[in-house]
């Protein structure tokens, strides 16, 4: 696996990804940014036995699949955009394709697909890490600079240095 | 159940009986992620609604703070499961194909309630509408349409021989 590259980033895209990383509800799911090359985004999700949609299958809830395609996609923004700004999900359609088993991890990849001085486009997909199987697709519309207190990732409701 | 702060959403207005509240909170209980969230079913007058509880660890923004939209899409991903699975006889466990969400405003750090609506409920397959909004109904948060497939011997049968 690739190698964690947030040092070698403008300074946008490593407060983005910092900030990606702080984010309370992927820290509960375990989210971790793998990397981000020219626009595209990668993250990674190990599974937990509570984060299933059944007691007697394996099988990952499609929710969790949605959260990560969600953070990825957010962090896809920063990577497409290089440049800080408070952004908003405006929609987001996943399709699951298949089961994702609990026995391997999620990745997913997203990539800014078109970016506006309002909005990004994001397509994201979710893979299973050890077959590379297409598990989810996402299209995802952005809002960009949306209202809200300065990007800051260094803390809570602090104004931005 | 918790009746005190925001938790408790008062209901009016006239709709369906909602008897088939205990079913959905014992297939909510099914679902180990609908546990971890602390998914929980209210009953009134106007039909039946899912409380997701907040807590620290569902915030996707510190900053506002605001929940995570991936949060958003468990409720209404899980609240369109369950309101599936009630309408269906054999109570068959849909296999959700695919779910389009739209933010229509600020999710904040506080109780969520969501609302289902069945578009479509067939042989094969449940469209449901799901409406979440924070204090006041009438202002929603966010709307999301969940596609649900229901397993059927001759589904299974057809997608063998291929369509």
């Amino acid at each position: 696996m690739t190698k964690p590259n947030r040092a070698q980033h403008s300074n946008a895209v490593a407060t983005a990804w910092q900030f990606t990383e702080q984010v309370p509800h992927g820290r509960e799911l375990g989210m971790q940014v793998v990397s981000v090359d020219q626009g595209q985004v990668c993250m990674r999700l190990t599974p937990q036995s509570w984060m299933f949609s059944q007691e007697d299958t394996k099988e990952i809830c499609t929710s969790v699949l949605y959260s990560l395609a969600d953070s990825a996609g957010g962090l896809a923004v920063f990577a497409g955009a290089l440049e800080l700004m408070p952004i908003a999900t405006l929609d987001l359609r996943m399709d699951y394709l298949r089961p994702a088993s609990g026995d391997q991890a999620l990745l997913a990849v997203a990539t800014c697909r078109h970016l506006t001085d309002e909005v990004a486009f994001i397509h994201c997909d979710i893979l299973s890490e050890g077959n590379r199987e297409l598990l989810a697709t996402a299209n995802a519309t952005f809002m960009r600079n949306t209202q809200g207190q300065q990007f800051h990732a260094g803390g809570r409701g602090k104004e931005s240095a | 159940m918790s009746t005190t702060g925001d938790s408790a959403q008062p209901i009016s207005g006239a709709g369906e009986s909602g008897k088939e509240c205990p079913d959905w909170q014992a297939l909510l209980e099914r679902i180990p992620y609908a546990r971890h969230l602390g998914l929980e079913v209210q009953r009134g007058d106007a039909g039946v609604l899912v409380h997701l509880p907040c807590r620290e660890a569902l915030i996707g923004n510190f900053m506002l703070p605001a929940l995570h939209g991936g949060v958003l899409g468990a409720l209404i991903e899980l609240t369109a499961r369950v309101a599936a699975q009630s309408q269906d006889t054999e109570t068959r466990c849909p296999r959700i194909l695919d779910s389009h969400i739209n933010y229509l405003r600020s999710a904040k750090a506080r109780s969520t309630f969501a609302r289902a609506d069945i578009v479509r409920q067939g042989r094969r397959t449940s469209l449901v509408q799901v409406t979440c909004w924070q204090g006041d109904e009438n202002k929603p948060i966010a709307t999301g349409q969940v596609q649900l497939l229901l397993p059927t011997m001759a589904a299974q049968q057809e997608d063998r021989h291929g369509h």
